[in-house]
């Protein structure tokens, strides 16, 4: 028999503490891509081809702001004291991502009201739309970029060394915009968005790759992970991409990856 | 936005809600937004946690928790040695680990004369080469093979606080004394600094949901009294002062400890590295810190955030214009 | 205490903790310094920091051996073997310093030629008789040779009688025949090298498991670093003191500190380290059966105990300080019994209880188990988890009429009744128990007097909380109801208690330090306690020193030793916290026994002529032109007695000291290596076997264990014989630094019970693969007595030892743990057995020997009899605005 083991010590440790984020985390940055992703490439889309992007923006704006109010009930439930979530807002703070994050958030929340409002009643202004695309567009951009950094900017087991995990969340987010509207528009039967989107689609899927793979190599992400992640964020959708008709497969597909991959992320401490 | 010192603010007549239900909502909603004058800074202090006295009494442990009244952290057995506390938490602001190190030594106990190894070396002969008048010289002495080390653990009080870079909320602050403080009334529970510190000191606690942490006795030294852990050591194991004064003192004792023969003392978190800055609770340690359950070489992950955000944005950035370009040139009539 | 009291005149440290710092190499054994005195263990530290080597040596590695130089593992129970190792290594060697042993110790004296030692007759002394396993000093010729001085007879070698009287001091002629050359065969040095001749290191490693080289290490480390220049100091605790033989092993660190010239000397002397708080004082008060305060032996029923006159001749030692004892005495007689005690009735004399036979804590509870005994009181104590085999502690308290319990806590004691799993159903117990809520040490005022002798007031910091009071309160109000209850008896036997001086009523307001008035009115004036016990004249003055006691009724005092410590009206020397710059020694942090001296026998610190050793270890000196002795310590000598001082013939009292002796309490001045008087199992310390070990005693193969123990044998307490393949592991006891006691203090406090939450046994790896568990499984720990469930600490600071050729598994049990409190556990009390020594009627709970087996799976399955406390409360302190609060209190801040 071979003798017991006994003290065990600390050297085989994992020094840091995870946070406490679980489920209504993995909410939050799935939420958080979603409605980036669809804001930022409906107001691309309104802007650059106001005609055809219409009848989609008129319906990305409203999804787009249900998901964000979505997304800051996930953050605020999350908090050990949510009623203490207005304590966010009395500094201001770029060295921290979240601080950062919260006023993007803020600030983007208010023109997208703006902009659901609009659609949802019909007002359209020649200068209003266009200036709140315009204010909104950065501070959405912001609410995207932070989000991925703000896990990098840590101390813990695989976000600490994940490089190009916000170039993952960023290129991920507008892709699943991309496909997500894609399939709006389908569904809509606004046939020239599209067509315009289903190429966009393709291109950011392509484009996160190299982030995408990047990111999984430094994670150290599981193989399963991998291959769903691969599987359903990028070769089905690509695939698809051929068929028209299949739009809402593949939205579905990167909704889903990108959910896996996210809680993944979001667990990866917890399993050190 | 920098005032981030309202603790003085706090118990000041203006505090008085107004009465009813509206005013306590209104003092909820309005609370966090005052300020206060900050304090006028001090000279930064710390602790200096001399390992090579440490007798693992645990009465820092206790003594911090009585002082801060803080809840115990659960009755669980661990059998890793006498550390029954396990880790750093929210509860428990003082830790005291025990390392044994035994049978891992043996190779070197075989080497060292008289150490349970039973050698023949005549060290009869030896003690009897000594000073006459003087001690015992201390190099008949190495350094035992089999050592039990001890170490009583505590926030390290960094100078670049990853834990304060990361507040949100500007909950943790300096104090006037250079320590990190978590402003309890302030805190909202975000997790964030928890994720950040890369010394695993926060946790959050059941009771409030709020993240805690030592505060290095924040109230005792704006009353001139030690850190209650300082105060409760037997051994001055912990010790207390200006940091400046401490680092002299600490690296004194190295220079001391190396003379007789502990070749692997030496302090961590005296200097700051490329990746971390200097710790204001700094340790004089007898073997690697991972063996102590520290980061050998600590990071500070705001080393990073730049490189991050420039890879997001370029990205980011990249995927709009590909989206604008595709929305532009693709499906125009020609 | 006999141990000290025997070789050097007082049963206790002859150093302060302080002066640990002082001292070149520590030799720490029987005792686990850091754990169990971790405030004191700073001093050894320092000591450390400047270059001293600190030894430790004992059966298990722990949080003391982490910080010393050199460990050295033994077998439990070894301690005498390893001694007499350090001793014939010093002897043999000529390690040890010639001047001092010739001129302060009785290593010159000619011992009676018909004294036979252990070396002729087999590991046995002469003169004893093994019909009732006593020894007889007188027909043993144990004493000097030609001596006319009082021997000891052999009654009172009887267990029970004279076991602390004079610190176990004894009579010896004065002036003995002497060799200064040691070389007659019969004298002291020659009879104690042929005793310690077989402890070789190759014997001496093969009793205790160690290495040879090990012996001899520690030896050449303690001898290189005493003699002029430099000095050592041993410290003990109850891992001496809790043994058959406890006694003998501190009676040969004696030996070895007295050959080596570390006696009196700072930095030197032996440290003897209490196990609990103010146990000191306990026993300089009295608590024990046998003696009166200040050490004097109490009367008993021999027929020259009848009148105080035939006490006084009998008990009496004509020369040394001890002659003073009327005085001491009558002056007792006098504080207890004022004006009552007059010349005519012998001073009340005859109203003091005489013992009749061991009355002892645990003789007593062997009667008590067996239905001898109606009530108990119990005041800070916890037998039912703490006394030696618990479970027959528990009979004995399931026997009784009635229990009174004082405590904090429902602790084990209060709760036997209805807790106890191994007991009978609650219907069952006949015994009434009624349980006093006690207050705590703040919560009161008085002295603690600690293991250096040194009384300490400690002030009353609030009021115990509803009904709550303190002891003193209790045993106050109870004589009081006494008195009153037979003030109008007419009986004689009923005159002790009407006789008795009772008023410590409060004559100014009790007010606390906050400046409000107490609101309890009927607590005892605990000053005046100390005041009576300090001494005053007829007229009421108080006095300054016992030397102003008189034998004629003039004086009253109630405990001579502390005479000095409230040397005047207003002013408590106890309380005093005064610090001296430049003084070491400290004389004005409150008051240590005998008048202020914190280093006992200090002349040894100068040579014969008066002049220090070295000017590196000074103390005490000769003043030549002030013709006194001086120094920073107060000297522990006639401070105007030049050392050229030689008694003339018949002198007695102190006259009798020659002025180059420095024991003033042993009655020829000298350091006793050889005890002719004074202890009950033979003049020298000799290695037996713990009464349950499972190897025989290679030593002396003939005798195992040390004749003289007594044995309690019975259903409720069988022992294992010796040696045995059954128990075949060495058990022993020892404390967590994070734990008190049996655990009233400290398994109601939450705090304390996370850091160690559970009863554990701690064992080598070797062990536990052999049994086959694992780290932090459920084992059970058996021994005839009991068997207790605990976890298992596999550990390799536990290793197995080479004992008498083969390996021999150690386990290490921390006793605090019962089940009452907030956690519960096994009980290593449950196991240990009711024996007593001859001396002091000690027990043996650091070694006995158990069997370790598997299991069950689960563990005890007892239940917490206390929640813990939810904490922090949602309720802020009251009066405390909010930044303020607590930081990690729950109502802090917002």
């Amino acid at each position: 028999m071979t003798p017991s083991p006994t003290a065990t010590g600390y050297a085989h440790r994992e020094v840091t503490k995870p946070p406490n984020w679980h489920g209504l985390v993995v909410w939050d940055v799935m939420l958080n891509a979603v409605t980036t992703g669809v804001f930022l490439v409906a107001a691309v889309g309104d802007l650059a081809r106001p005609t055809a992007f219409a009848p989609v923006a008129a319906w990305a704006y409203p999804l787009a702001l249900a998901v964000l109010l979505a997304d800051l009930v996930c953050l605020v439930l999350d908090l050990g004291n949510p009623l203490r979530f207005h304590h966010m807002l009395r500094v201001f703070k770029p060295s921290s991502p979240m601080s950062l994050g919260v006023w993007c958030l803020t600030a983007y929340s208010l023109p997208l009201t703006g902009l659901a409002a609009c659609a949802l009643f019909g007002w359209r202004t020649e200068w209003l739309h266009p200036a709140l695309l315009v204010v909104a567009l950065p501070f959405s951009f912001g609410s995207a970029a932070y989000k991925g950094v703000l896990f990098s900017t840590t101390a813990q087991p695989g976000w600490r060394d994940a490089r190009w995990l916000g170039a993952y969340h960023v290129t991920s987010a507008l892709a699943i915009g991309a496909g997500v509207l894609w399939a709006l528009a389908e569904w809509l039967g606004a046939s020239e968005a599209a067509g315009l989107l289903r190429w966009a689609t393709a291109g950011l899927i392509l484009l996160g790759v190299y982030p995408a793979v990047r990111f999984a190599v430094e994670f150290r992400a599981s193989r399963v992970v991998m291959v769903v992640v691969t599987v359903l964020s990028f070769v089905l959708p690509l695939v698809l991409v051929a068929t028209p008709q299949a739009a809402w497969v593949a939205a579905v597909a990167l909704l889903v990856g990108g959910y896996v991959a996210r809680s993944a992320l979001v667990h990866r401490p917890h399993r050190s | 936005m920098a005032a981030e010192f309202d603790v003085t603010a706090r118990g000041s007549p203006a505090a008085d809600p107004p009465p009813g239900i509206l005013g306590k909502v209104m003092r909820h909603l309005l609370h966090p937004f005052r300020r206060g004058t900050p304090p006028q800074p001090q000279p930064a202090t710390g602790f200096y946690t001399d390992t090579s006295v440490c007798i693992g009494c645990k009465a820092c442990e206790v003594a911090c928790k009585q002082w801060n009244q803080l809840p115990a952290d659960g009755f669980a057995f661990t059998g890793n040695s006498y550390d029954n506390t396990g880790a750093l938490s929210a509860e428990s602001w003082r830790h005291v680990k025990f390392v044994e190190q035994f049978d891992v030594l043996r190779s070197l106990r075989e080497r060292v004369p008289g150490n349970g190894g039973g050698t023949s070396e005549p060290l009869a002969e030896r003690a009897e080469h000594s000073p006459a008048d003087g001690r015992l010289s201390l190099d008949v002495i190495p350094p035992p093979a089999d050592r039990w080390l001890m170490m009583s653990d505590v926030c390290k009080h960094c100078a670049a606080a990853p834990c304060q870079h990361a507040c949100p909320t500007g909950a943790i602050v300096y104090n006037e004394f250079g320590n990190v403080y978590i402003q309890p009334d302030i805190c909202n529970g975000c997790a964030y600094c928890i994720a950040a510190c890369p010394f695993g000191v926060i946790t959050r606690s059941h009771f409030d949901g709020h993240a805690h942490k030592c505060t290095l006795c924040y109230d005792r030294q704006k009353d001139g009294l030690v850190p209650a852990c300082a105060k409760a050591c037997p051994t001055a194991s912990i010790q207390f002062g200006p940091v400046a004064e401490l680092r002299e003192r600490a690296a004194k004792r190295v220079d001391e400890l190396k003379q007789r023969g502990h070749a692997a003392a030496h302090l961590y978190g005296n200097q700051r590295t490329e990746a971390y800055s200097e710790l204001h609770s700094f340790y004089l340690l007898l073997d690697r810190p991972a063996v102590y359950g520290l980061p050998d070489d600590p990071v500070n992950p705001w080393v990073h955030m730049r490189g991050d955000y420039l890879r997001t944005v370029a990205f980011g950035l990249a995927g709009l214009l590909l989206t604008l370009a595709v929305f532009l040139l693709a499906g125009r009539p020609a | 205490m006999p141990g000290l009291g025997a070789t050097l005149g007082r049963g206790a440290a002859t150093t302060y903790q302080q002066d640990l710092a002082n001292a070149d190499c520590l030799l720490v054994m029987g005792s686990n310094m850091a754990e169990a005195h971790p405030v004191g263990f700073r001093w050894p530290l320092k000591a450390k920091e400047n270059g001293a080597t600190l030894i430790h040596v004992d059966p298990r590695f722990s949080r003391t051996s982490a910080l010393c130089d050199v460990f050295v593992p033994i077998r439990a129970g070894t301690d005498i073997a390893f001694l007499g190792g350090l001793i014939r290594h010093v002897i043999e060697h000529d390690k040890w310093f010639r001047e001092f042993v010739l001129a302060y110790t009785n290593a010159a004296v000619i011992v009676d030629e018909g004294f036979r030692d252990t070396e002729e007759l087999g590991g046995l002394f002469s003169g004893f008789d093994p019909t009732d396993r006593t020894y007889d000093p007188q027909a043993g010729h144990w004493n000097y040779a030609g001596a006319n001085g009082k021997t000891q007879h052999k009654d009172e070698g009887n267990p029970g009688t004279h076991g602390y009287g004079h610190m176990g001091g004894g009579e010896q002629h004065p002036q003995p025949q002497k060799d200064p050359t040691l070389r007659h065969p019969n004298c002291v040095f020659q009879i104690l090298k042929r005793h310690f001749a077989r402890y070789t290191p190759e014997a001496v490693a093969g009793v205790c498991g160690c290495s040879p080289e090990q012996v001899v290490r520690v030896a050449e480390l303690l001898a290189a670093n005493s003699g002029r220049e430099r000095t050592s100091t041993i410290v003990y605790a109850v891992g001496w003191t809790h043994h058959t033989t406890g006694v003998q092993i501190i009676r040969a660190a004696g030996i070895l500190q007295l050959l080596l010239g570390n006696m009196g000397r700072p930095g030197g002397g032996i440290m003897a380290m209490r196990g609990h708080s103010s146990i000191q004082g306990s026993t300089d008060v009295a608590t024990l059966y046998d003696l009166l305060p200040g050490y004097l032996p109490q009367p008993t029923t021999d027929d020259a105990h009848s009148t105080l006159r035939g006490y006084l001749d009998k008990e009496t030692l004509s020369t040394g300080y001890w002659a003073n004892m009327p005085a001491f005495v009558v002056s007792l007689l006098k504080a207890w019994y004022g004006a009552a005690a007059t010349p005519e009735n012998e001073f009340g004399f005859g109203w003091i209880p005489r013992v009749d036979g061991d009355h002892s804590h645990l003789v007593t509870t062997d009667r008590m188990a067996r239905g001898e005994m109606t009530g108990y009181f119990v005041f800070g104590q916890n037998p039912a988890g703490g006394g030696m085999n618990a479970g027959m502690q528990r009979a004995g308290l399931r026997a009784l009429d009635w229990l009174v319990v004082a405590d904090w806590f429902e602790t084990e004691t209060a709760t036997f009744w209805k807790n106890d799993p191994t007991g009978p159903p609650p219907r069952d117990v006949k015994t009434e128990v009624f349980f006093i809520p006690a207050a705590g040490s703040p919560e009161k005022e008085g002295t603690l007097v600690n293991t250096q002798r040194l009384l300490q007031w400690h002030n009353q910091a609030l009021d115990p909380p509803g009904d709550c009071r303190s002891d003193a309160w209790f045993v106050y109000q109870l004589g009081r109801r006494l008195k009153e209850l037979y003030a109008d008896s007419a009986d004689p036997r009923d005159w002790p208690i009407q006789a008795l001086t009772w008023d410590y009523d409060r004559r100014h307001p009790h007010t606390l330090p906050d400046r409000t008035a107490s609101r309890i009115h009927d607590e005892p004036d605990t000053l005046r306690i100390l005041q009576e016990m300090n001494g005053r004249t007829a007229d009421g003055r108080l006095l300054q020193t016992f030397g102003e006691l008189k034998d004629d009724g003039s004086t009253a005092c109630g405990c001579w030793i502390y005479s000095g410590v409230t040397p005047e009206p207003g002013r408590n020397r106890a309380n005093e916290r005064d610090r001296t710059p430049g003084n070491p020694v400290e004389p004005n942090w409150g008051f240590a026994w005998p008048l202020n001296r914190r280093v006992m026998y200090n002349r040894a610190s100068a040579d014969p002529d008066g002049k220090p050793w070295s000017e590196r270890k000074k103390l005490i000196w000769w003043d030549e032109a002030e013709q006194r002795w001086t120094g920073p310590d107060v000297p522990d000598f006639e401070p105007t007695k030049p050392p050229t001082y030689r008694p003339p013939a018949g002198a007695t009292g102190m006259a009798a000291i020659a002025g180059d002796t420095p024991f003033i309490m042993k009655t020829d001045g000298l350091g006793w290596l050889y005890a002719a008087k004074g202890v009950k199992d033979g003049p020298l310390p000799a290695h037996y076997e713990p009464i349950e070990s499972p190897v025989g005693n290679s030593l002396h193969p003939r005798q195992p264990d040390n004749p003289t123990v007594r044995t309690f044998p019975g259903p409720l307490n069988p022992l294992a014989a010796a040696p045995t393949a059954d128990f075949p592991v060495v058990a022993t006891t020892f404390r967590l630094t994070e734990h008190y006691l049996s655990g009233p203090m400290s398994r109601f406090n939450s705090w304390l019970n996370e850091l160690m939450p559970e009863m554990f046994v701690e064992c080598g790896p070797e062990l536990a693969a052999e049994v086959g568990f694992a780290n932090g499984d459920w084992v059970t720990v058996r021994t005839p007595r009991a068997g207790i469930v605990c976890r298992a600490l596999v550990t390799s600071r536990i290793k197995p030892l080479r004992v008498d050729g083969r390996a021999v598994h150690q386990v290490g049990l921390p006793f605090h743990w019962a089940f009452a409190g907030e956690t519960v556990g096994g009980n290593a009390n449950d196991l240990t057995s009711i024996v007593a020594d001859v001396n002091v009627s000690m027990h043996e709970a650091k070694v006995f020997a158990v069997r370790v087996e598997k299991g069950p799976a689960g563990g005890p399955g007892l239940l917490p009899t206390k929640r813990p406390v939810a904490w922090p409360t949602r309720e802020p302190t009251p009066g405390t605005p909010p930044a303020a609060q607590p930081e990690g209190g729950y109502a802090h801040g917002g």
